[in-house]
């Protein structure tokens, strides 16, 4: 293990945090609520909005079937006060 | 112009579609087409996507849900079993899911979605949608003729081409907008690289294909749409109108070839006042006819006197309309007025 390298390792990285994680953690998140806009436009029907067209719906299905469960108590959960503050 | 005529005349229009009410004709005069198409040396694929299709009837065998079956040379003939497909579809996609995740069977979430999403309406509209763009994006036949379903539903299914249209563009825009937001998660993590994203990669497979039918649907080069009117008044009527709503999907109307016109040596003699009014009737709805279409009527076919059914039939009826009549257009007995 090269000491010089790892200490400007680290040092970049407490530098990359500093600067841009936040920017990061918003793009992240900004990608999860388009990803679950996505998945309403799409599955809609899931929840009971129908939204055309099913047979081509039932073609994307398989790529987002892990995400499902997750979209699914975003979109159902209850909201409150705090959610519009946070 | 002839029907002939305009079939000849415009070599490049291998789209054929006959449109028009329930009960008019429309397979038979499709059937007909095809026959004389066929019988010109031409590949031709006669398919339609009606339920209760009526091909099986006309050429007197079983070909629903057989894929492109040969009639005779040059000539086959495909019924579209839509049930048939959406469970296949289903399958499929099940099969997918398990392929790509490892499971033993599919979450039963998934699986009752899958199982909703065909009972629904719209499911069977969409997938005979995608039947008819798998058939005319192969292109490896020198004709299609397309047997419509009745006015509505032909013009259902054309809307449809345009509001899926509008519906994969905007979604595909979103999912690369959200592939933006990836590539910048990833720039600012410093990682190498984004993994493709498959969704993307189908919804263009979709957005390419629904592009592909309805730019074929609305080319004037490519295709040409008849009305199968018959001398009756509500026909007419909604004819017209049918006429105005499909000019404003863009489709290349070519022109109307009127049906069950009555032969008119049927006017000679001692006949039944009841014949009698029929035949003053029709004549003054084939008035209204050349006063509204004109020029666009392509073909006056007569009412035979028994069903076309059977490849006989189906060559009288070829021959009087290509070769008997292939010069000109007129009226049945030109002294029918």
């Amino acid at each position: 293990m090269k000491k010089k390298g790892g200490l400007l390792g680290i040092f970049k990285d407490i530098v990359n945090g500093m600067a841009s994680h936040e920017m990061t953690r918003h793009a992240v998140r900004t990608r999860a609520s388009m990803e679950h806009l996505f998945i309403l436009i799409t599955m809609g029907d899931l929840l009971g909005v129908p939204i055309l067209p099913p047979y081509y719906s039932l073609r994307l299905l398989p790529y987002v079937t892990p995400q499902i469960a997750g979209w699914k108590r975003r979109m159902l959960r209850e909201r409150d006060i705090t959610d519009v503050l946070g | 112009m002839s029907l002939r005529a305009a079939l000849e005349s415009q070599p490049g229009r291998r789209y054929i579609m006959f449109g028009g009410k329930g009960g008019l004709g429309k397979t038979t005069l499709s059937a007909t087409t095809a026959f004389w198409l066929a019988g010109q040396g031409k590949r031709v694929l006669l398919f339609s996507v009606d339920p209760q299709a009526s091909l099986s009837d006309i050429f007197q065998r079983d070909i629903f849900g057989k894929g492109p079956v040969p009639i005779m040379e040059n000539l086959w003939a495909q019924e579209v079993d839509a049930d048939r497909r959406i469970k296949d579809y289903q399958e499929e996609i099940r099969k997918k899911i398990l392929d790509m995740y490892g499971f033993d069977k599919v979450p039963e979430e998934i699986d009752n979605y899958i199982q909703a999403a065909s009972a629904e309406p719209a499911m069977e509209e969409s997938a005979i949608f995608d039947a008819v763009v798998d058939i005319i994006v192969q292109g490896d036949y020198d004709y299609y003729i397309y047997d419509l379903v009745p006015l509505g539903h032909a013009l259902y299914y054309l809307s449809m081409a345009k509001v899926y249209d509008e519906w994969i563009n905007k979604i595909t825009k979103l999912r690369e907008d959200m592939g933006q937001y990836d590539q910048v998660a990833a720039t600012m993590r410093r990682q190498e690289t984004v993994e493709e994203d498959r969704i993307l990669g189908e919804l263009n497979y979709i957005k390419d294909r629904i592009n592909a039918s309805s730019r074929i649907l609305t080319d004037r080069a490519r295709t040409a749409f008849f009305f199968v009117v018959v001398p009756e008044e509500m026909i007419i009527l909604d004819t017209r109108k049918a006429a105005s709503l499909f000019a404003k999907f863009d489709v290349p109307i070519s022109g109307y070839i009127v049906n069950r016109v009555l032969p008119p040596d049927l006017d000679r003699g001692n006949i039944p006042v009841y014949l009698r009014n029929r035949i003053a009737m029709q004549r003054k709805y084939l008035d209204e006819i050349r006063a509204i279409f004109g020029e666009d009527v392509r073909a006056y076919v007569p009412e035979m006197e028994r069903d076309v059914t059977g490849l006989p039939m189906i060559e009288r009826l070829a021959r009087r309309l290509f070769v008997d009549n292939g010069a000109g257009v007129s009226p049945p007995g030109g002294d029918l007025r």
